[in-house]
């Protein structure tokens, strides 16, 4: 029997992700710790009316927002460039080990890499003694409101263009190359071919990977920026999903609340998601499922 | 000398113009600017605090010391970590596997009545899921939280690993199975005499996925464990690193030291010592990883 095997997966499936959807229902109930999830009262909408009046919540909302855009517009032709630049150099062996290098603080968490952030960026690491080298004045990266947005986009370029650039690379090597060597006949640059040839043929992978990037709008770059605030920067670090983690596990715990909030995010997130497919669908994508 | 002269022929061959030139500069730029900051990393944690102090830009520390070292492990809570972490790997991998290789071949077979609504059941974790919130709650009733348990339950099954192992055994020819199945074999039989065998570099590169998935997790971990002596290595890391460096516009790297608990040799060191492991797999996870975003993160 087919089942039996799929039983196991599904007993997962059921008590760690539909059950906890089924646990959005406290939403729209006041929780009670000896009632439980399930045997807590209705309120309606209650809880919501005090979520969108929360002026911490909106502003986590629109910081969420405005980070995320900010990192979609500066961030995204990263990988590209990248790409294009390890395609363009004549030197296999070069090119490997540039690949590697760039890479790998991919495979490191958050954690890892706000380490090493945090030792090259403090006012006497690596960084600000160059500066200071220079002779130019030293920035006080990881402590002031102004830099840590800069800041944040900064070190996510440092870690995940390596990575982004693979996706775009392979685009690269499926492009059909008749067509370089009749440009080379024709006597084409090799500027003109990257920007003629290479760029317009990988223009599907970069439309697909831009629209996927705007679904992931809201979700927000938590590990990343919850490993790299601190006191000093707590007023412009609060994203919604640090905003949740705040109001549900270090300030007063009203579970009915931050499950309210919770669903908000994960429906805006879903129809996000949905809708950056259906558009990648209808240029001629792939989309997110086949 | 004899790998030089390849290299320098191999520069002949594809023939370098200025272009060329350039871009190698640039490239080798980018490449140190990910180098250094590790490489700084990797250098206090093997120095003297005067040391550093004295000179930012070493490059190698004239007295190499393993002070921060024995220090670090005299405090003992890294340890800890890596055996939490060891553990969660331990049981989480099997477990994991298991339930991924079971469902993903069970969905691979041919049409049964209500597949199309458990891969739906599936896919739609993708895109949806409760929050933190009711997970933390049901982990509670379950009586799972403050057990490693709660940590490895919640992570020990991805949708999108499923995806990118199902796909692999339809590839697998139809015909195989059915003669186990002519043989009396049940479909459990046949998953793990026939297909698991046959499964090779897909179970590789899935359990390369959940390995390091497990390794670099903590926030289970930070909302389902209470005890400091439960928690995985990332989250001593974080203990030592993030939350010992209180306030950042006057943390420093080396001024501090002494004032608290952990010297920033000692920061560097944990640092190191949590890294090691994915460096040590890295060109494995190199070629796996590029394998599964290339199969799977665009066409699943």
């Amino acid at each position: 029997m087919v089942y039996t095997l799929l039983l196991p997966g599904l007993i997962w499936l059921l008590l760690f992700a539909y059950l906890p959807m089924g646990g959005l229902s406290l939403a729209f109930k006041e929780y009670k710790a000896n009632l439980g999830i399930w045997g807590s009262p209705w309120v309606g909408f209650e809880n919501f009316k005090y979520v969108f009046r929360d002026p911490a919540f909106l502003d986590a909302l629109w910081r969420t927002l405005y980070i995320n855009i900010i990192k979609l517009v500066i961030q995204f032709p990263f990988p590209i460039l990248l790409a294009l630049m390890l395609n363009e150099l004549r030197m296999k062996r070069g090119k490997k080990v540039f690949q590697t290098v760039l890479t790998f603080p991919h495979f490191l968490s958050w954690i890892i890499v706000s380490g090493v952030v945090i030792n090259v960026l403090a006012y006497d690491g690596l960084v600000n003694s160059t500066l200071t080298l220079l002779g130019l004045p030293t920035i006080n990266f990881l402590g002031s409101e102004s830099t840590f947005v800069p800041m944040l986009l900064l070190t996510d370029i440092w870690k995940s263009t390596g990575w982004g650039a693979i996706i775009y690379l392979a685009a690269i090597s499926g492009i059909d190359q008749d067509q370089f060597e009749s440009a080379q006949i024709d006597g084409a640059s090799r500027m003109q071919q990257v920007f003629r040839i290479t760029l317009p043929n990988i223009m599907p992978t970069i439309t697909v990977m831009f629209i996927l990037s705007v679904g992931g709008l809201m979700s927000s770059g938590f590990d990343q920026i919850f490993n790299l605030a601190n006191a000093a920067t707590k007023n412009v670090s609060e994203v919604l999903d640090v905003y949740i983690y705040r109001i549900t596990f270090q300030s007063s715990t009203d579970f009915s609340f931050s499950t309210a909030v919770s669903l908000f995010r994960s429906l805006v997130n879903m129809i996000l998601l949905l809708a950056a497919d259906r558009v990648a669908k209808m240029l001629g994508g792939d989309g997110l499922f086949r | 000398m004899s790998k030089k002269t390849a290299r320098r022929s191999a520069f002949r061959r594809e023939k370098m113009t200025a272009l060329d030139y350039i871009l190698f500069v640039i490239l080798l730029g980018i490449a140190l600017l990910i180098l250094i900051p590790f490489w700084n990393v990797i250098m206090i944690s093997f120095s003297t605090p005067k040391e550093y102090a004295d000179n930012p830009f070493m490059l190698f520390p004239k007295n190499p010391t393993l002070a921060s070292y024995k220090a670090l492990f005299m405090d003992g809570s890294i340890l800890m970590g890596y055996w939490n972490t060891f553990k969660l790997l331990i049981v989480g991998l099997p477990l994991s596997l298991f339930l991924t290789s079971s469902m993903a071949y069970g969905l691979s077979r041919s049409k049964f009545p209500g597949k199309r609504i458990i891969f739906f059941l599936v896919l739609f974790t993708m895109i949806f899921n409760g929050g933190i919130v009711p997970l933390y709650l049901i982990m509670k009733s379950l009586h799972l939280t403050g057990t490693l348990w709660s940590v490895i339950f919640a992570g020990s099954f991805s949708a999108f690993n499923m995806i990118l192992m199902m796909n692999y055994f339809y590839s697998l020819p139809e015909s195989l199975m059915e003669s186990a199945r002519l043989d009396g074999a049940g479909e459990w039989r046949i998953m793990f005499s026939v297909v698991l065998p046959l499964a090779a570099p897909i179970m590789a590169t899935i359990t390369l996925f959940y390995g390091v998935a497990y390794w670099n997790s903590w926030y289970d971990a930070m909302i389902f464990l209470r005890k400091a002596e439960q928690l995985p290595l990332q989250n001593v890391l974080r203990t030592i690193i993030v939350e010992s460096t209180t306030n950042a516009s006057n943390a420093s790297s080396v001024s501090a030291v002494g004032k608290q608990a952990f010297s920033t040799g000692m920061k560097m060191a944990a640092v190191f010592v949590t890294m090691v492991p994915i460096m040590c797999f890295f060109p494995l996870l190199q070629k796996h990883f590029a394998k599964g975003v290339l199969t799977g993160a665009i066409k699943t």
